[in-house]
């Protein structure tokens, strides 16, 4: 609803050049959390169950391919938190079940696995409560390590994969259903429904073919583990679906359930990015109009006004500036907010002896882990002038995807100015999903609108620190030519900041 | 071309203001912020590695080069920015130059350097006259045109001040005027701080901390050693 509470339509008629950069991602993760910076809604998590070889999976492929793009993750989260692609892949797939939650075995079961001989379709072979905990995590739109089960050993993993930024969360396996804390965490039950005939009629035709072994040993392994498991803990579990599919010929069930999981993704996205950028033209949902915020008001730390950074951004505003004086007082813009910003970090007392065997008493930094996150691209003007403090650190981003160590992180989040802080809003919604304090996270940018998305942005996260070289005072309100987006028939709207200095980082990467 | 007034300086902490109060009014220091008094216990420490006292002394150094720089004339200048809106702001005006006074001030050269790319650098050699104890000029060599330009004279250390003021010296013989002169290092001790100030009152003077004193040796106490020892051999 994005004219909702409007209070009068600029009417601004400035137009844009199309913008040089095409975005090829389609479909990142809009915003999945309110103006007071809260969470709309969880993850919504549908369970799969069913039998082995009743093809549970080729449901959730089914769904992926009638719905391309069901699985929402955000491709500039990968990029943001350095997510390899593997691990990007296994988001954009439902978790399996089973695979990743095996229970770390003792060395008498680990002696069974490997002769074949453990029971895994047991519901007990399963750490049902680790599973609860992350897909409660998950659901919650933190972040969450799953652990990761080896077939090669038979044994979990001691490096856990990350996890982050799903709307849509699929869980299949045969136990699926089987434990009730799970149960409680499913938005949707699904239960794939196959004949016991047909089913084993398919293991023996794979077994055989692709295996090599034979009728006598499958059928015995089948009435040992997987028929029990079936009667005992699979097939009970059918009660507790909200809809029950058939194994085959089920397009008109998959395409009702397609269309459920679709609505519910549109609820779990919201765009205010428009009343971020000019908020005094919006009421607050009391109905009451945005006043504009003061600067003492906005606290933002703002660098000293030197004649040197004076200067500095006079050459970068200007219009007529070589692109090797833009790149070089970019870098030399950052080198001093750099070194501005980290005395926002928390030192304690240090005594040393110099040379000259006198003793000092001075300071040394007490922040247990220190990292850097940039938006991508602006933010990445940024770290250049980041690398030159903070090369000891490099380790950086496991302190933030791990809880524990993301409580006692200090983050400083990188973009290059703040004009609708739509950007800066879902950085600092991620990093606090992670466990980062917001007294921890100090947010560095050259140039803050004092009329734009920053007021947005203080409301919701008031314990931040924001630091910049300069403020300008307006966003201004424009469309680009030629690319009539939904719902939009003059075009893409864009707000750029007045005075400004223009697309940062196209100046300075293109 | 109407000139820009000159900042005003920044709040004086506690510590500096300890060792010496007043400070004289062309003394200018960082900012003393935490951050800095642990670049500071860095480099002071005699347990710091050779890679990390490289590493945070040019930190230091690029700081105080920009502080100098902020004392450099601007003048007012109008442009338009890529978004066709025009932005009322300063122009740098006026060459300068650089000085090292050798050994140690070399050491600052290259911080000059990362935020001038193209500055001119002068030499001056200067040691002590062990008959006369006496600083004696040994070597100099500037740019022919150093007259009309503001010189940034880099010594690290400024402790009883005698090399210094007869860099100043050499200078204001090759026709620079004092107050065209702008003398940064990182540490000094009062009593050279006070002697330098007062032969040269128009001389600005950006120091990064002012320590307790001076020993028997001459050495500021606490001090950081022989800088250009720590940063060449050892």
């Amino acid at each position: 609803m994005p004219d909702e509470g409007r209070i009068s339509p600029p009417k601004l008629d400035t137009t844009f050049q199309p913008a040089k950069n095409t975005v090829l991602v389609s479909h990142g993760r809009p915003p999945w959390y309110g103006e007071n910076g809260q969470r709309i809604s969880d993850a919504f998590v549908v369970g799969i169950a069913g039998t082995k070889r009743c093809n549970s999976s080729y449901v959730w492929q089914q769904l992926n391919t009638v719905c391309p793009g069901l699985f929402f993750f955000l491709s500039r989260f990968g990029i943001l938190f350095g997510l390899s692609t593997q691990a990007d892949r296994a988001v954009a797939k439902p978790m399996f079940l089973g695979k990743s939650f095996y229970k770390r075995h003792t060395d008498e079961e680990l002696a069974l696995a490997h002769a074949s001989a453990f029971d895994f379709d047991h519901p007990d072979s399963i750490d049902m409560p680790l599973f609860a905990a992350c897909l409660s995590d998950l659901k919650a739109c933190k972040q969450s390590n799953i652990p990761v089960y080896s077939f090669v050993t038979h044994q979990r993993e001691d490096e856990p994969k990350y996890l982050y930024g799903a709307a849509i969360i699929i869980t299949e396996g045969i136990m699926a259903l089987q434990d009730p804390a799970l149960r409680d965490l499913y938005d949707l039950k699904l239960f794939v429904q196959c004949d016991t005939d047909l089913m084993l009629a398919r293991r023996i035709k794979r077994d055989v073919e692709e295996r090599g072994r034979s009728v006598s040993g499958i059928l015995e392994q089948y009435l040992r583990y997987v028929k029990p498991a079936y009667d005992n803990f699979v097939l009970p579990s059918q009660r507790y679906a909200d809809i029950i599919v058939p194994g085959s010929n089920n397009t008109v069930a998959i395409d009702l359930i397609c269309t459920h999981i679709r609505r519910k993704l549109q609820e779990r996205s919201n765009s205010f990015r428009h009343k971020m950028a000019t908020p005094h033209m919006y009421t607050s949902p009391s109905g009451r109009s945005i006043p504009h915020y003061s600067l003492e008001d906005l606290n933002l730390t703002v660098l000293p006004q030197t004649r040197q950074l004076q200067g500095i951004f006079t050459i970068l505003r200007s219009n007529t500036s070589s692109r090797q004086d833009f790149i070089f007082f970019v870098d030399r813009l950052a080198t001093l907010l750099i070194e501005f910003a980290l005395q926002y970090l928390p030192f304690s007392p240090r005594t040393v002896i110099t040379p000259i065997e006198a003793a000092f008493t001075g300071k040394a930094l007490s922040a247990k882990y220190v990292c850097g996150v940039s938006i991508l691209r602006s933010g990445g003007t940024l770290e250049r002038g980041f690398k030159r403090p903070l090369m000891l650190h490099v380790m950086l981003p496991v302190c933030v995807r791990k809880r524990h160590m993301a409580e006692e992180t200090w983050v400083f989040l990188l973009d290059a100015q703040i004009g609708t802080g739509a950007s800066a809003f879902m950085a600092i919604r991620i990093l606090l999903d992670h466990g980062v304090k917001p007294q921890h996270i100090i947010f560095v940018t050259f140039l803050v609108a004092r009329g734009g998305g920053v007021s947005v942005l203080r409301r919701a996260f008031p314990d931040i620190k924001i630091v910049t070289a300069g403020v300008d005072d307006v966003m201004q309100e424009g469309w680009i030519d030629g690319s009539p987006g939904e719902g939009n028939p003059q075009g893409r709207q864009v707000w750029t900041m007045l005075p400004g200095l223009g697309k940062i980082a196209d100046r300075y990467y293109l | 071309m109407a000139t820009v007034p000159a900042p005003v300086p920044p709040p004086q902490p506690a510590t500096n203001q300890a060792q010496m109060n007043p400070l004289p009014p062309s003394v200018f220091t960082l900012p003393q912020t935490a951050q800095l008094e642990a670049l500071y216990t860095i480099i002071r420490s005699k347990e710091t590695s050779r890679g990390d006292f490289l590493f945070y002394s040019d930190r230091i150094i690029r700081l105080l080069v920009e502080e100098g720089l902020n004392h450099l004339p601007v003048v007012k200048k109008v442009v338009e920015t890529p978004t066709g809106a025009t932005y009322e702001g300063v122009g740098f005006k006026g060459k300068i130059c650089g000085v090292s006074i050798l050994r140690a001030g070399e050491a600052m050269e290259a911080g000059l350097r990362e935020v001038c790319r193209s500055v001119r650098i002068g030499k001056i050699l200067i040691q002590r006259d062990e008959e006369t104890a006496l600083p004696k000029l040994f070597y100099s060599k500037f740019p022919q045109d150093i007259a009309e330009r503001y010189v940034l004279l880099l010594d690290p250390m400024l402790a009883t001040g005698g090399s210094a003021m007869k860099a100043v010296e050499v200078l204001m013989d090759h026709g620079v005027p004092e107050d065209r002169i702008i003398f940064i290092n990182l540490i000094a001790s009062p009593e050279g701080l006070r002697t330098f100030c007062t032969k040269y009152p128009q001389l600005k003077v950006i120091t990064g901390w002012i320590d307790l004193g001076l020993n028997e040796k001459a050495y500021i106490i606490p001090g950081l050693g022989d800088f250009g020892e720590r940063r060449y051999c050892e």
